[in-house]
């Protein structure tokens, strides 16, 4: 898969040839420095952009190829997204916030109840009924996974979602994200730029000027020019 | 609720200058065109009304060329007897030169239209009598109601001077006439007959020599919705006299057409107001949907579709028309009920005909809120051409 993004001279090759699979069930890091094309990687899998060339297969389902509603209904049902920074509502309760995904979905059924589960689940449900904008930024992140969840992704996304917290707040949510993963056994596919801060994880992918390199073990068996 | 209706309330709430903005351009514009509507229309009913009851009635029968040489009274007696008409009443009209000598001067001579009333049945049938301010109405023949204007341009005359008409009979000859003024009339609007002088019917028709003749009949209805029924009627019952019947509409339409263009042109003003507000709601969605920007793309990224976009903000654009056709509906009728009130007579001015015509309320707050809709369609769209990568890009 490759992605570019401009034109001519001013084009920017963002990804160059990245192939990989991943297996479900997964803790993968993606790190890298900054620039080198990581939250790229995360849109094309995420969805949210288009590859210039390649292919996406998820779910045994070629995404490349869906029109703009279908891939809506895909991230909405079969993605979870964490972001950096701030990716709440400001408009919204946190609660509301959690329900939104079901809500897009239309599946309102125990949707207050898998939300309030999912609330205890990452120790908010103390902040359910406050604005979003009123909570901290640890706590946005919180509520921002427990969104992430509550439609019951196959894949869940996070950019940097320790980029905006100081190192202790950090550490809870990377151990609260290794949790889950044991808990939910939901692939996981983390952006950092520190991947000591996860410790011990199934892959680690590195990302260097748009290429994807596999680390240890694995090096050399999925990664591959396409 | 649909969690875009909830959401676009939210989002309206947390941004309440712009909500204001918004709600107060929709029903500035509705109170614009109420405001409108009581001064000009309530103008135009008035200017009706007072035709009506001064000079046309709400049907006119005259000749279509000619005087009436019917007997007036079995004419009246035909009308009266119908259960829709409240009265009915003969006049004749002719016209005399005029002087006065007030403070041993004497004016110039000039000439003035003279109406000849039935004072019993005019008081009944018409609501000219209501005009004397001085004096009383005509009650003897040779009592004169002079119009206030011509009481000034003779130079002041008061009740109980004396006047000398000159008219000109059927026969071309000069009659003068001398009568005593016993009142003046005086109409705030000026669609009286300030500009004439009312003398008895029996009097003018003597000096013109016209004893058995009559210019119009004016009939007043107590259910002038008959008016075009009782003409029609009329018309056929009298199928080989020349009769000509008016209602009030055509009787006023020479003066009242120049009118109603003028109401239409001001109208199409206020439906401009109207459309300045649909574009500052079309700035101010923009403004919102930019602010929004980046919650338009968390809400694309967790799954919510173009159309999901598109409806969330036509729904904010719902709300706001909502909420500015209610507010200016109240400013319009709030406006209205004191304009009712008071007529808007101050100073002796023309009393407004003020109504509350409900159908063009409705109207007027439903095309408010239609085009607060439309005006969202635009920004709206460009909500969903928003990328979720890009929007939320722009933190
Ligand atoms: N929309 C874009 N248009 C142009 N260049 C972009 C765009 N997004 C990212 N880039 C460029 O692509 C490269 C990779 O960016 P990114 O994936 O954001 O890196 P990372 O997340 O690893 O910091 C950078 O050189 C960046 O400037
Ligand atoms: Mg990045």
């Amino acid at each position: 898969m490759n992605k570019t993004y401009g034109e001519g001279e001013t084009a920017v090759h963002a990804l160059k040839d990245v192939s990989f699979s991943i297996k479900r069930g997964e803790l993968l890091l993606i790190v890298g420095s900054s620039g080198s094309g990581k939250s790229t990687l995360l849109n094309m899998i995420g969805l949210l952009d288009r590859p210039t060339s390649g292919k996406i297969f998820l779910d045994g389902i070629e995404t490349t190829t869906l029109n703009d509603n279908e891939i809506s209904s895909f991230r909405n049902s079969k993605l979870g997204f964490v972001f950096q920074s701030a990716n709440l509502l400001s408009d919204l309760t946190v609660l509301e916030n959690i329900l939104l995904p079901r809500k897009i979905q239309r599946t309102d059924e125990n949707a207050v109840d898998d939300a309030k589960k999912l609330l205890r689940t990452v120790g908010l449900e103390k902040q359910m009924n406050n604005r979003a904008n009123k909570i901290s930024g640890g706590q946005a992140q919180r509520a921002a996974i427990a969104r992430g969840l509550i439609n019951n992704p196959t894949i869940v996304l996070a950019d940097e979602p320790t980029g905006n917290l100081d190192s202790v707040t950090a550490e809870i949510i990377v151990q609260l994200m290794k949790s889950l993963v044991k808990k939910l056994g939901q692939t996981f596919i983390i952006v950092t730029h520190d991947k000591h801060q996860f410790g011990d994880v199934d892959r680690v992918i590195t990302i260097k000027d748009g290429r994807a390199f596999e680390e240890e073990e694995q090096r050399g068996m999925e990664v591959a020019a396409s | 609720m649909d969690y875009r209706v909830h959401l676009a309330k939210r989002m309206l709430t947390n941004k309440k200058g712009s909500l204001i903005g918004a709600v107060l351009a929709v029903s500035i514009g509705i109170l614009v065109i109420h405001v409108n509507f009581v001064i000009f229309q309530g103008l135009y009913d008035a200017i009706v009304r007072d035709l009506k009851d001064y000079r046309f009635g709400d049907i006119l029968v005259s000749n279509d060329e000619d005087y009436i040489d019917k007997s007036d009274i079995a004419l009246i007696n035909w009308f009266e007897r119908n259960p829709y008409v409240e009265a009915a009443t003969s006049r004749l009209d002719g016209s005399a030169s005029i002087n006065a000598t007030k403070f041993g001067k004497r004016t110039e001579e000039f000439r003035i239209p003279v109406l000849g009333v039935d004072p019993l049945r005019d008081t009944r049938a018409s609501a000219i009598h209501n005009t004397v301010g001085d004096g009383q109405f005509v009650f003897a023949r040779n009592s004169l109601v002079m119009g206030s204007r011509v009481a000034r341009d003779l130079g002041g005359v008061e009740v109980g001077d004396n006047v000398r008409l000159k008219f000109v009979d059927r026969h071309g000859e000069d009659q003068l006439k001398r009568f005593v003024v016993t009142g003046i009339t005086s109409s705030a609007g000026g669609q009286g007959l300030d500009g004439s002088v009312i003398v008895h019917i029996d009097t003018l028709r003597s000096i013109l020599d016209r004893t058995d003749e009559t210019g119009t009949i004016l009939v007043k209805l107590n259910d002038p919705t008959k008016a075009v029924e009782i003409k029609d009627l009329f018309l056929r019952s009298f199928p080989s006299d020349d009769f000509k019947a008016e209602t009030i509409e055509e009787s006023a339409e020479t003066q009242l057409s120049g009118f109603r263009s003028g109401i239409a042109l001001i109208n199409l003003i206020g439906y401009f107001g109207m459309m300045s507000s649909a574009f500052a709601i079309v700035t101010i969605q923009m403004m919102l949907v930019s602010s929004k920007t980046r919650e338009i793309g968390i809400m694309r990224a967790i799954g919510a579709k173009r159309m999901d976009i598109l409806t969330l903000f036509l729904f904010q654009g719902m709300i706001i028309g909502a909420m500015g056709a209610a507010a200016g509906t109240g400013l319009g009728l709030v406006y209205t009920f004191y304009a009712k009130e008071t007529k808007m007579q101050f100073e002796g001015s023309l009393a407004l005909e003020v109504t509350y015509n409900w159908e063009k309320i409705g109207q007027t707050a439903l095309t408010s809120f239609g085009l607060a809709v439309i005006a969202s369609i635009y920004p709206a769209y460009r909500a969903t051409r928003l990328l979720p990568v890009e929007a939320m890009r722009t933190v």
